[in-house]
């Protein structure tokens, strides 16, 4: 540039119109002097100097990732535990047996007839009440059959079995007192009367059935068939102690929950072992839950309480809520859970809160900004590069090649081109292509759509521009085509294509914007302001969180105006002929 | 004239011809999987055909199992009797979907076309009358702000603040909960009331350009040798304005407004889907989100038509206003 402060004595004036200033100014300063002196190509530039610097250094600044998640802790009522009042039989089977279904259906059938017997699959089963909704399931094994008459019992035994003199007496003697069972030696044998037949059978313990619930009072106690049994007998005699396997237990009864606390009395301790009701109690989580906890469990329900305070393991109460319904219910508690921080209004920590999927909405518009602006500026340059070359071939040689050249423009400038994206969009998104492959398709796809008005723009120019006297004057020179057009023919465009290139930047991100809005441009977690605003397809959310797409919303606008103004104070500066 | 009216029709033809090529090629690049997925969800339809009979009839009806060429000569022979098959998205022959919709869609686009010319060249001369003055910015901003404003942004301001915060309109559709309720003039009222946003918001968003048009014109017109002389003749300002000015201004005014005519048929595809207007751009938008070659297709080469026709209109227009273009 001419040194402008060595001329300063000439100039009198300031004025740009002053003749001296004039000659002395480079066309270049001239037109970055009209530039500047245009009020809103200032404002443009501005706009885009901000922007530019909001999303490149901001994103940079920014202390957060683009796709980083924000997690906040709360407490919410979540369910702890379920309850349920048992009226089913449960059924526990003797060690190495099975008990069918069929056959726990037709027991259940059985129990309700008041029968003692039921066949099911060819296996009859006997039923031996021992207490209420208490029966043990057996199968007899005969030892032997009697036939009584007049007061005479004859004794036949069954193949490989004997009858002793003590089992007789024992016979008559549960016979006398009409009992239906004798113990001999420590086995129990059943009389099974059948008309003036009777049977002495051995009972083979299958399963057994209650409406009690058996917990254990730690996770490593397996309650064994014979401690259940032994429990829940001495729970209807209502014993104090009883003994299994040579381990005494001793219980506590609570008559009025109809529940009972055991202890395996070991020495002189009193160890807590199980405890029995007949509500089932199951954590949610399938953690173990205590014994105590259980009993207030039980307690609270049997008092019909809807909540209860019990001490957590850190010895802190905890205040457990009962919802009931029907015969089930749901303890509660209030549960410290991590929670993904979802349209969180603005704060400190967030100036613009977070979006729907827990990210910083600033941070994610710096790195859309930064999405929608190189997107803008490889799609001009591309589509720039191809209308130079194509317009420049078509004006600078003229017929057949311009004929050609302006028909593929028409041609592609009749393609519809926002129906076009949308199609190659849902396309994309049908095959569901990687997001970030995607970006490049679609900066392809703005640009192969793009060039036809600056290939019309250029050819036009170098059509009046390839007439004048310079490009005689090259031509007397010998300078290769090739050198003509690129070297002298193209630079005489640059003004106009600075002008249409700004523009189209501004079209660009426009378009950009409409399509990541659609769902259908830049995806997720690839952040654009278009697909920022997607957001408010759900109406609730442009209702309640303004936040979310108002400002995302604004930068598009002033971006887009910032190019713009830029645009239309360059036409100005490179064309003064409008001016009065 | 009538050389110069044959011949750019025939090239218009000749185009439109292309551009049915390369729209049918894009169309049949598309993964076949694409049209597997469409007889797939055809044959889930309750009372529909077997997912093979679809997969076969679509190829078939289609010309999908042919080469492109094949194909397209297939397509284009059906298309120039008016065939364009049957939509798959709304199950009724596409032109049949088209009438139904195309009316509201020129509505909408008719009354904010009206509103748009109303308001633009007033503004736009207004404008050039004082260049570089105040009200010259105000109304130079405004336009570039209406060029610049992203439409569904917009439109979603015009719903959140007149939708949801004043409740004056209703948030989209084309019709009110009640309508069925209501008077004949309560009806129009109704339809109106639902047409209100999306009209602002098309007007807003297309204003600026015929704005920043009338004023370049204006100023062109203004800085001309007969304008001078009208004023040293001593006619009033007024008079040089109205009469000698805008008179030359309207030339290439009514040129472009005549180009754009064919446009008031192509619909507004983000504003009508956004305020469910069912107009060609939202039945359109449905279509092609949901792979529906048949009324894509139809839809593609229904807009090329109209750019094309705009193209001729404004070409002929040009041509009766300056007869140096006939000549070449």
């Amino acid at each position: 540039m001419t040194k402008n402060e060595n001329n300063e004595h000439i100039s009198t004036s300031m004025a740009l119109d002053d003749e001296q200033r004039v000659r002395i100014l480079s066309p270049g300063m001239l037109v970055a002097k009209r530039f500047l002196r245009n009020r809103l190509a200032v404002i443009g530039l501005l706009i885009i100097v901000v922007m530019f610097i909001f999303s490149f250094v901001g994103g940079v600044i920014s202390p957060y990732g683009e796709a980083q998640v924000f997690k906040i802790y709360d407490s919410i009522e979540k369910d702890f535990a379920g309850a349920a009042i048992n009226n089913e039989f449960q059924y526990i089977n003797a060690p190495e047996e099975s008990f069918p279904a069929m056959a726990k259906a037709e027991s259940i059938l059985a129990i309700n007839k008041g029968e003692d017997r039921f066949v099911s699959q060819d296996v009859v089963y006997s039923l031996i009440k021992e207490g209420n909704d208490f029966y043990r399931i057996v199968q007899y094994q005969d030892v032997a059959s009697v036939i009584s008459l007049k007061g005479i019992n004859r004794f036949t035994p069954v193949e490989g079995e004997t009858i002793s003199k003590e089992m007789e007496t024992a016979y008559a003697k549960a016979l006398d007192t009409n009992e239906k069972s004798f113990d001999l030696d420590g086995t129990t044998y059943y009389i099974i009367n059948n008309g003036k037949n009777s049977s002495i059978a051995l009972a083979k313990e299958i399963s057994m059935a209650s409406k009690m619930m058996f917990s254990a009072y730690t996770p490593d106690i397996d309650l064994s068939y014979d401690f259940r049994f032994a429990a829940e007998k001495a729970m209807n005699d209502q014993t104090q102690t009883f003994e299994v396997n040579g381990i005494t237990y001793n219980m506590d009864l609570d008559i009025e929950d109809n529940s009972a606390v055991f202890y395996m009395i070991d020495g002189d301790e009193k160890i807590e072992y199980a405890l029995a009701s007949n509500i089932s109690i199951n954590a949610v989580n399938n953690a173990f839950l205590s014994i105590d906890f259980k009993e207030a469990i039980v307690h609270a329900i049997e008092n019909g309480d809807t909540s209860f305070t019990m001490p957590d393991n850190n010895g802190v109460e905890v205040e457990y809520k009962i919802n009931r319904k029907n015969n089930q219910f749901t303890i509660r508690t209030l549960t410290e859970t991590e929670l993904i921080n979802t349209y969180a209004a603005p704060s400190k920590k967030h100036p613009l809160g977070t979006d729907g999927n827990g990210m910083d909405i600033i941070t994610r518009l710096m790195y859309g900004g930064r999405v929608s602006l190189v997107i803008g500026f490889v799609v001009v340059i591309i589509e720039t590069i191809i209308g130079v070359i194509l317009g420049g071939l078509a004006g600078y040689f003229g017929g057949w090649v311009d004929n050609l050249i302006m028909r593929i423009v028409d041609i592609v400038y009749c393609i519809p081109s926002m129906p076009l994206y949308i199609i190659l969009g849902s396309v994309m998104e049908f095959l569901s292509i990687d997001p970030k492959i995607r970006i490049f398709i679609l900066m392809i796809i703005l640009a192969i759509l793009g060039w036809p008005g600056i290939a019309r723009m250029v050819r036009g120019q170098i059509l009046s521009l390839r007439e004048q006297d310079f490009m005689t004057a090259t031509e007397a020179l010998g300078i290769s085509v090739s050198r003509r057009i690129f070297r002298h023919l193209v630079p005489n465009v640059i003004p106009q294509l600075t002008v249409i290139g700004t523009m189209n930047l501004g079209g660009i991100i426009l378009t950009e914007a409409t399509l990541s809005f659609l769902g259908l441009g830049v995806k997720y977690p690839y952040a654009s302001w278009g697909n920022i605003i997607n957001a408010i397809n759900d109406t609730y959310i442009m209702k309640m969180y303004w936040f979310v797409w108002i400002p995302a919303g604004l930068l598009i606008l002033f971006t887009v105006l910032g190019f713009n103004f830029v645009g239309d104070g360059l036409r100005d500066a490179f064309d003064p002929k409008m001016k009065r | 004239m009538r050389k110069f009216v044959i011949k750019r029709l025939a090239i218009s033809v000749v185009i439109l011809f292309f551009v049915a090529v390369i729209i049918y090629t894009i169309m049949r690049c598309m993964p076949s999987s694409f049209v597997e997925n469409m007889a797939r969800e055809k044959a889930s339809l309750p009372g529909g055909k077997s997912y093979n009979e679809w997969l076969a009839q679509l190829n078939k009806s289609y010309g999908l199992d042919k080469g492109i060429i094949a194909g397209f000569l297939q397509w284009l022979g059906q298309a120039l009797k008016g065939n364009f098959g049957d939509s798959w998205e709304f199950n009724i022959p596409v032109t049949e979907k088209f009438m139904e919709v195309i009316w509201d869609s020129f509505v909408l686009g008719a009354i904010s076309f009206i509103l748009e010319i109303a308001i633009a060249i007033p503004l736009g001369i207004a404008a050039a009358r004082k260049q570089y003055s105040k009200s010259d910015y105000a109304i130079s901003v405004f336009a570039l702000i209406g060029i610049s404003l992203p439409s569904f942004f917009f439109a979603s301001v015009l719903k959140y603040v007149f939708a949801i915060k004043l409740e004056w309109f209703e948030l989209f559709g084309m019709i009110g909960r009640h309508y069925e309720q209501l008077s004949t003039f309560g009806k129009f009222l109704d339809r109106a009331s639902h047409l209100v946003l999306p009209i602002i918001t098309l007007v807003i968003v297309n204003i600026g350009s015929l704005m920043r048009y009338t004023r370049t014109n204006m100023l062109e017109v203004l800085n001309s040798d007969y304008i001078r002389t009208a004023r040293a003749k001593g006619l009033s300002e007024k008079r040089v304005i109205n009469y000698h000015a805008f008179r030359n201004t309207l030339i290439p005014i009514v040129t472009i407004i005549g180009g754009s005519l064919p446009a008031l048929f192509s619909g507004a595809m983000i504003t009508e889907t956004l305020f469910q207007i069912e107009g060609i751009g939202y039945t359109s938008y449905q279509a092609m989100t949901t792979g529906d070659i048949p009324f894509s297709m139809f839809y593609l080469i229904f807009m090329a038509m109209l750019i094309l026709l705009g193209n001729f209109i404004a070409d002929i227009l040009y041509a009766v206003v300056d007869p140096r273009v006939r000549v070449n």
